[in-house]
């Protein structure tokens, strides 16, 4: 996968405002792949984007609304933005998310875009 | 038009990702036809979230359906992704009449003139409103939401805001229910279930937002695969949950969450 | 400080008690290479935290000599994970000498990301809260017996 990952993880981070991208393991949450600027702490972010992923995911069955496409967490100083792929809606099921941090600002309609782009090719 | 119909529902099955959806939706609306109508425009809408013409479309349904609050946000959201959308600002010009602001509907007019000056009906809507054409009837007030069932009574923090008695949840920190209910896609009703996890979600949210230096964390939205989700917290002990089907954009659903969130505030503010 | 969070040697309840909190592990124990143990969360039974103790102090002798053999730095950490539950045991250096982790954490709540993230925090503040070690004494078997209960009774609130 790491030769397939560098260039999907580059057309996530050419999106302007976006601060690095990584692809996660969802159960463990490890980094897989990462690209990041200065400043990003990779471990900090897989696991936290990993243990948010799957609390959200039990949230979201309880309400109905079936696994998660997609989601985006706003702060005041930035943004994480993931897409789960198929394995990661099921506990346990060893999927992988693509993650990408960003600046506040930033188109979320591209970032999502090159996000589920990403999981389609890659994953 | 019938066989229209036909010939664009078969285009459309053979490729569910092209326009085709478009006209077929307009067919179906002019033919009077409007849930099927607004059936091909949310399954547009699901798989062209970011286009305005989608928008514009499900905003002349709505309007249809007599759905105007639902109709001026789709046509502002057209606006927002395309600001030159003539159809987008001739129904919100439309809207702005009906209410009685003529100088927002001239003013949209005129907007809509400069993209495309040899319209006809602009001018004839124009020239209408400057001789003094008065608007029509005030709509009349909208009728009070039905006193919920006792055991959904908190829903009245809502009252007024579309599907305040379905799809919007607010929670203290404890994770106990304020206000307004949930009900999954069989209408079983699932509001304890879900607030609580989301006590879980939200701190969560917030030591993410903080390890990671993103600062407060101001809100949480997700697309599922059966529905959309935001997550808001209007103060900083309340959580407010917004759930709709999967053919309202996030976009909107930010709008209407920004919304049923100041309310939530003053609610809560009221209540203190 | 959770009722369960317990430990002989006050200066590793803070940073302990906040390390179970972060990363929702199950079971700790923080311990010395040669098994004593300074502080425990989670566990109900002595013979537990015994066996567990002698446990994580075997595995750190044998992963230290075989990457002394192998030429290598001693492993900093090693993890495993089952069905339910994982384990993390790692080693650090500090005033107090080289301590070890072991921690046990359920997948469902918790995962390795968030317990090695934790973790780092958690060796920091054992480093920044440890006292200098202190001149060993020549420990007799009686005193040695002693002190085992002795910990073992506070590590269970007796």
């Amino acid at each position: 996968m790491s030769s397939r990952a560098t260039p999907a993880l580059d057309l996530i981070t050419r999106v302007r405002g976006v601060r690095g991208a990584m692809l996660v393991s969802a159960d463990d949450g490890l980094i897989v792949a990462e690209q990041l600027m200065e400043g990003i702490k990779g471990g900090a972010v897989a696991a936290l984007a990993a243990s948010l992923a799957g609390r959200l995911r039990r949230a979201m069955e309880a309400a109905g609304t079936g696994t998660s496409v997609f989601w985006h967490l706003q702060a005041e100083q930035g943004a994480l933005l993931v897409v789960p792929d198929g394995n990661s809606s099921v506990a346990g099921g060893g999927g992988i998310l693509v993650v990408a941090v960003a600046e506040p600002d930033v188109n979320v309609g591209l970032v999502r875009l090159e996000l589920l782009r990403v999981a389609e090719t890659v994953i | 038009m019938a066989d229209d119909i036909r010939a664009l529902s078969a285009q459309l099955a053979q490729d569910p990702q092209s326009l085709v959806f478009l006209r077929l939706g307009e067919a179906l609306r002019r033919k009077g036809q409007l849930e099927a109508a607004l059936r091909v425009a949310i399954n547009g809408l699901e798989r062209h979230p970011h286009l305005a013409d989608a928008h514009d479309l499900y905003a002349r349904i709505l309007t249809d359906r007599r759905e105007y609050e639902r109709a001026f946000d789709e046509w502002d959201m057209a606006v927002r992704i395309a600001p030159n959308h003539t159809g987008a600002l001739k129904g919100l010009a439309f809207l702005y009449f009906k209410v009685g602001d003529l100088a927002q509907a001239e003013s949209h007019l005129e907007a809509a003139r400069k993209v495309e000056p040899d319209d006809p009906s602009i001018d004839q809507a124009i020239a209408m409103m400057r001789a003094g054409g008065s608007p029509p009837a005030p709509a009349p007030p909208p009728e009070p939401v039905a006193p919920p069932a006792p055991a959904l009574d908190e829903a009245r923090v809502f009252a007024g805001l579309e599907g305040a008695n379905e799809g919007l949840l607010l929670i203290d920190g404890a994770g106990r229910v304020l206000g307004g209910a949930l009900r999954d896609r069989s209408g079983a009703d699932v509001t304890d279930a879900v607030a609580a996890y989301l006590a879980g979600v939200s701190q969560e949210a917030a030591r993410t937002a903080k390890l990671l230096g993103l600062g407060a964390w101001n809100g949480l939205s997700a697309e599922g695969q059966q529905g959309n989700v935001h997550l808001a917290h209007p103060t900083a002990e309340a959580l407010l949950l917004i759930v709709r089907e999967r053919g309202m954009p996030l976009g909107r659903l930010a709008i209407l969450a920004h919304r049923a969130t100041a309310m939530a505030r003053r609610w809560l503010e009221r209540g203190t | 400080m959770s009722p369960q969070t317990r430990a002989v040697e006050n200066w590793t309840l803070q940073p302990l008690t906040e390390f179970v909190r972060e990363a929702s592990v199950r079971l700790v124990l923080v311990l010395t290479p040669s098994g004593q143990v300074l502080a425990q969360s989670g566990f109900s039974r002595a013979v537990d935290v015994m066996s567990a103790a002698a446990l994580a102090a075997a595995i750190v002798a044998s992963t230290g000599e075989l990457a002394r053999q192998l030429q290598q730095p001693p492993f900093a950490a090693l993890s495993h994970q089952g069905p339910k539950h994982g384990f993390f045991l790692a080693t650090f250096v500090s005033d107090r000498g080289t301590l070890a982790v072991l921690a046990v954490y359920d997948l469902d709540v918790s995962s390795l990301g968030l317990v090695q993230l934790f973790y780092e925090q958690l060796a920091a503040d054992l480093k920044a809260a440890s006292p200098r070690t202190t001149v060993p004494k020549q420990v007799l078997a009686a005193d040695f017996e002693r002190e085992l209960t002795d910990s073992l009774n506070t590590l269970f609130g007796r």
